[in-house]
């Protein structure tokens, strides 16, 4: 095959994986959007999933593109959701309610065992009882597992967007090795505070996403430790990857992280290490945002369960050792334009973009429709 | 006698729950942070627990009982937010020993002589953690006002809710190495927290 007949199997073959990603993105955005605000703001969305699934097929690279999509869609939340907050003339809809939260989930999970508990629940998302959320989050757990925290979390983008800004760490994270178990010993005693106290302490205490006062408890001096606390989770969430180029809070405060840790082994893709590819030179543990590679006494790395699959280590590698997998293994490699679409990274790629992007069609096609109305002068 | 026994066994039948919910919290953690994969090494922590507990009951079933021939229906306020302060400082001093890492371990020794006993306190401050269902059984037995019958309403009470607290062990078999550092963790964080509570109720008074 020349390279001109080459190239353009590959631009073909991209073009044809992003269209895959575009149809189902598409298909539900224009859904939502129909409904409320106009189906025309979700084309952008679906065209910019797209053009992700695009780029990654086209040059490779996975974290590159996956942090864009991942970033652009944690500002939209941010933008449509959380400033909407500070403003009542928000237009009665479901896109003014916030998604019930999946990180309250987590540690609460035995008060929904025992009395159908809804932690923080807000406009028509009453109507999502916990059985509907826990059919969702089994779906999305059995599709991309751990690969949410990466691919779809609107929290995790922001952390994750923070912490591609330093060129270098000016805090070394290795040092806190000790306590990178700390957000599953945050689950296991949320889980059994929120269940003996009937509240969700997680939200109340530790959640720096609330924004507001209206959670605090009625007493000042609780309400000050609340406050102090809520200032720290914040403060890991943008200061810590600025400061040390990781993802602090998702990696050593989110409950959720550790949840999605435990459970995402019924998913079957890994990210998966050829051992005689490694030459011991740690490039993967500096560059794994999660602090989910550890160095083992032999200089070789080792993967953690915490590992997203955000794909930054497929990236970082002089030696080409990681790759997506299922269960370890890969799929025979095919080199043709269209048979290297058959691969378990395009399958993960395809899984994990594609339910990022039609979840976040709850939000980002109404934060376009926001700014329209912004730059329109019609104001929020 | 049997009656009473079997009245503190329904009351405890009926809110075991709640028990559970507010032992849970202290037993748990350090069932995971201690526990091995030997089924009776965790049953012997579990024993030890439910000593606390059953120690903690009658205990309170002897003083419920005097007070109630005395007259006295009040305890000092101070007690219960002392229990938590000291149970809360045991629980991070313990922690704080044990989390692994060599920079952080305040002391490389093993400090597990001194904290054998520790199941055993955390039983007993669980035992003497007033929720709803012992307040009602504390009246009950200030009213009868007789030492005996209360050890027999409050045994009755302890069996029960001890029903509920047993099918934790069920789990610990498959407790590992990772299991125990994020226990000891979780220990630690479950500590400050009781050791807050228990100040904030000693700075109200």
């Amino acid at each position: 095959m020349t390279p001109l007949a080459a190239e353009k199997g590959k631009t073909l073959s991209s073009g044809f994986f992003a269209l895959l990603v575009f149809v189902p993105v598409m298909a539900f955005a224009g859904l939502v959007s129909g409904r409320e605000i106009g189906r025309i703001y979700a084309l952008p969305w679906a065209l910019f999933a797209a053009g992700t699934a695009f780029g990654i097929a086209y040059t490779g690279r996975v974290s590159f593109f996956r942090r864009l999509f991942f970033g652009v869609s944690a500002l939209a939340f941010l933008v449509h959701f959380k400033f909407s907050l500070f403003s009542d003339t928000f237009e009665a809809s479901c896109f003014t309610a916030a998604p019930f939260c999946h990180i309250a989930i987590a540690p609460s999970f035995l008060n929904y065992l025992y009395q159908q508990y809804l932690a923080f629940m807000s406009g028509g998302w009453k109507l999502w009882g916990p059985l509907t959320l826990g059919a969702a989050w089994l779906f999305i757990t059995l599709a991309i597992g751990r690969a949410w925290c990466s691919w779809a979390c609107f929290y995790g983008g922001i952390d994750d967007a923070l912490c591609a800004r330093p060129g270098k760490p000016l805090l070394k994270t290795a040092r806190f090795s000790a306590f990178r178990d700390l957000p599953a010993a945050l689950l296991v005693f949320m889980l059994l505070a929120s269940l003996a106290y009937m509240l969700p302490v997680y939200c109340l205490w530790l959640c720096p996403f609330k924004l507001s006062g209206v959670f605090m408890d009625g007493d000042a001096a609780v309400r000050r430790l609340q406050y102090g606390l809520m200032a720290f989770a914040l403060a890991a969430l943008v200061a810590g990857p600025l400061l040390t180029k990781k993802r602090v809070f998702c990696s050593y405060l989110c409950p959720f992280a550790a949840w999605q840790a435990f459970w995402g082994r019924l998913n079957p893709f890994r990210v998966t290490l050829a051992a005689d590819k490694c030459a011991g030179c740690l490039a993967c543990v500096s560059s794994c945002p999660m602090s989910a590679i550890k160095c083992l006494p032999g200089g070789k790395a080792e993967i953690l369960a915490y590992c997203n699959m955000c794909g930054q280590c497929l990236d970082a590698c002089p030696g080409g050792g990681f790759a997506y997998t299922v269960f370890g293994h890969e799929l025979p490699e095919r080199l043709s334009p269209f048979g290297r679409l058959f691969s378990v990274k395009f399958f993960f790629v395809f899984s994990a973009l594609t339910l990022g992007a039609v979840f976040s069609s709850l939000w980002a096609p109404a934060a376009l429709h926001d700014l329209v109305k912004i730059l329109g002068g019609t104001g929020l | 006698m049997p009656a009473l026994f079997s009245e503190g066994f329904l009351l405890g039948l009926s809110t075991g729950f709640y028990c559970l919910s507010s032992c849970l919290p202290l037993l748990a953690p350090y069932l995971m942070a201690e526990g091995k994969t030997a089924w009776k090494f965790n049953f012997f922590i579990f024993l030890q627990f439910t000593g606390g507990r059953f120690a903690a009951y009658m205990l309170f079933a002897l003083l419920a009982s005097l007070a109630g021939k005395a007259g006295q229906y009040t305890l000092p306020a101070w007690l219960l937010p002392a229990c938590l302060l000291a149970c809360g400082l045991g629980m991070v001093v313990f922690a704080a020993f044990r989390v692994s890492s060599r920079a952080l371990c305040l002391l490389n020794r093993d400090f597990n002589p001194f904290f054998k006993r520790l199941p055993l306190a955390l039983g007993f401050i669980t035992g003497i953690n007033i929720c709803p269902p012992f307040a009602a059984g504390f009246l009950r037995l200030l009213g009868l006002a007789d030492i005996l019958k209360g050890f027999a309403y409050f045994g009755g009470f302890f069996a029960a809710t001890t029903l509920f607290i047993a099918p934790m062990l069920l789990g610990t078999p498959w407790i590992g190495r990772r299991a125990n550092e994020i226990g000891r963790l979780t220990l630690l964080i479950a500590g400050i927290w009781y050791a807050g509570l228990g100040a904030a109720g000693l700075l109200r008074l």
